[in-house]
């Protein structure tokens, strides 16, 4: 919910290698650990590939292969929007009999963003509605791969040479172990799966490296160095005094979107294929960990009267939590934000857990629980609302923020169970704390 | 109801129209063969006449207003008013405003999109969804306004006519709402409600 409606108000701290202080629907729980975990303090692994337009998903490898882009999908050249695929009836003479034409269906790209079309750029109109659109051929490539295929020679001779140098100095029984320098050598050029291919059957020895030398055939590739020219293309006559057609310049985003050719007219903009897009999995960088999505959930913010904030609380889980809510002392080093002193009650809150059926029993008794009608404004199921008094301490045009620190108990059910000596003892509750800020809007004078 | 009515005198809606009792003309309107205006839009002319050719389509809240300009009060004498002209085959999106005072052929005004009355569209021109033009000047043909930064490019070709939308809406409007009385273009009827 804070994602959706004012995610900057109500800002956690998360104490990793840097304090961070951000929204709660971008915060993570590592269970295991017990503690919030932001963006920065967790690692990411690229899990899968995936087109955004048609959800394809395809594993890395044929990503790579792929270099990156959907087979299927366009990105408008123009707006980078995703382009659909439009049909038109043109009439087309029958095969069999020229004089006749019948209705066929043309396929065109379209762009339902900037109106663009493949038309625009020339490119005919196919007959089947996907598959038949290419980009066009970069006419360097036949250079860049060979460039590329003798680079990757280049960086396995000095693998090769450094593992030999590094033999020699080592005992012969340690295994042709990757060292750290040499895998970034080899993956430089992006040649890391061929070496890890051994002969089959061969044991792997420490002299492994030197006989894959002459197991794998060694075309020694020749590449002519680039040539220097000394006369270079006049400019036109009339490049200073030709006027400007400026619908048909390209923006520098749209030219650097195609590195191959980067044209400057935009008669010339081929769309090109859809970029992929990654799922990624996030492991918490102390317990390694993969991690889950948090607990606690404070929501809305209502005004209610000039001094008391009405703040809601929802508890996610389904047993009975109790929050404490502590203001910050004076001197507290986490406390650089506020500009106004807070009041928060001095009981504790008690929550009710979730529970999913409740909804839909009006007939339920209602929980007993003593609220002081001075702290608590309403309770609904597993919500609770209650007011806190804030003072604001500077008479200034800028944001009212308070902080102060939430202390509640938390059962891990999802932690693995130990064998203890009592069989039936209950999950043990921990205490957690957080600090909380909160930002609420500029003063009216 | 009746104030409707009364204010719908200087309506005149050519044969062949298609306007539904829910949209509010007021002022002097002339609305062309073949014009679809959908319930709920509305065709205010205050400061002058509009005129509206045929094929149009005008849709759901759209706003067409021909109204005094901001430092000009209604009453102060010496104001002439100027014709709003429209012309053929334009698509006016839901929610669309303009009071733009010459509008061509062929254009579209996509949803919720913001004329100012400086502006004179020719022929081909499609204002994006949600931009607000209100510059004083005449759009080339062709040109496409696009994007929260209002970014143009020219297109090739003219957006087509909505034939084929045109022809269901008049057969499908009438079965479902009342439709305002046409009247021939020679003389001026008070209509009335079906």
């Amino acid at each position: 919910m804070a994602s959706l409606l004012q995610p900057d108000r109500v800002l956690y701290l998360v104490h990793g290698e840097k304090k961070i202080r951000s929204s709660l629907s971008t915060l993570y729980f590592c269970r295991y650990c017990s503690e919030l975990r932001s963006l920065e303090c967790v690692s990411h692994e690229v899990d899968s590939h995936y087109c955004p337009s048609c959800l394809e998903n395809m594993p890395s490898a044929e990503a790579k292969l792929k270099k990156n882009r959907c087979a299927n999908c366009f990105d408008c050249p123009c707006c980078m929007h995703t382009l659909s695929t439009r049909a038109t009836n043109i009439p087309a003479p029958l095969p069999d009999d020229p004089s006749k034409t019948a209705m066929k269906k043309a396929y065109y790209l379209a762009c339902g963003f900037c109106r663009w079309t493949s038309r625009d750029v020339g490119m005919a109109d196919k007959s089947v509605a996907s598959g038949g659109w290419q980009e066009p051929d970069n006419p360097h490539t036949q250079r860049i791969n060979k460039l590329i295929e003798y680079y990757q020679q280049l960086a396995q001779r000095e693998k090769l040479e450094r593992d030999r140098k590094k033999l020699a100095r080592r005992r012969p029984y340690m295994p042709l172990a990757f060292s750290q320098h040499t895998i970034h050598v080899v993956e430089k050029y992006g040649l890391g799966t061929r070496l890890q291919r051994q002969r089959p059957g061969a044991p792997i020895t420490s002299l492994a490296g030197l006989s894959l030398k002459e197991g794998e055939d060694q075309k020694e590739i020749n590449i002519e160095p680039a040539q220097a020219l000394d006369e270079v293309e006049p400019l036109p006559e009339d490049y200073y005094t030709r006027p400007i057609n400026l619908p048909e310049v390209t923006s520098l985003r749209q030219r650097l979107l195609q590195p191959d050719f980067q044209p400057a007219g935009a008669s010339q903009l081929h769309p090109k294929h859809k970029h992929l897009l990654i799922k990624r999995s996030l492991r918490c960088r102390k317990c390694e960990h993969n991690l889950s999505k948090p607990e606690f959930n404070p929501t809305s913010i209502n005004i209610s009267s000039e001094c008391q904030v009405l703040l809601t609380l929802t508890n996610p889980v389904e047993s009975i939590t109790h929050v404490t809510l502590v203001g910050c002392e004076e001197g507290d080093p986490e406390d650089i934000n506020s500009t106004a002193k807070v009041m928060v009650p001095t009981k504790e809150l008690v929550l009710a857990g979730k529970d999913a059926a409740a909804d839909y029993d009006e007939l339920a008794e209602p929980q007993d629980f003593q609220d002081d009608p001075d702290v608590v404004a309403f309770r609904k199921s597993n919500k609770i609302g209650f007011f806190i008094k804030v003072v604001p301490q500077r008479e200034e045009d800028g944001d009212v923020t308070v902080s102060f620190k939430i202390r509640h108990d938390f059962r891990n059910l999802a932690a693995p169970i130990r064998p203890s000596e009592e069989d039936d003892a209950p999950t043990e509750a921990i205490w957690l704390t957080h600090h909380v800020e909160l930002s609420l809007g500029p003063l009216v004078a | 109801m009746s104030d409707k009515q009364n204010a719908q005198k200087s309506a005149k809606i050519a044969a062949g129209a298609v306007v539904c009792v829910e949209s509010e003309i007021r002022g002097e309107v002339t609305i062309g063969a073949r014009t679809v205006v959908h319930p709920k839009a509305r065709i205010i002319a205050e400061a002058g006449p509009i005129v509206i050719g045929e094929g149009n389509l005008i849709e759901e809240q759209a706003l067409i207003i021909n109204s005094y300009p901001e430092n000009i009060a209604p009453d102060s004498e010496g104001v002439e008013p100027k014709t709003m002209t429209i012309g053929i085959n334009n698509v006016f999106e839901v929610g669309c405003m303009s009071q733009a005072l010459k509008i061509g052929d062929n254009n579209v005004i996509e949803s919720k999109a913001d004329l100012g009355r400086n502006m004179i569209l020719t022929s081909g021109c499609i204002i994006g969804a949600c931009c607000q033009v209100n510059t004083c000047e005449v759009i080339p043909e062709n040109t496409v306004i696009f994007g929260s930064g209002c970014q143009r490019r020219v297109q090739t070709e003219r957006p087509q006519p909505q034939t084929l939308q045109l022809d269901f809406l008049m057969k499908i409007l009438p079965n479902y709402h009342h439709m305002k009385k046409t009247v021939k273009t020679t003389s001026a009827v008070t209509p009335a409600k079906n």
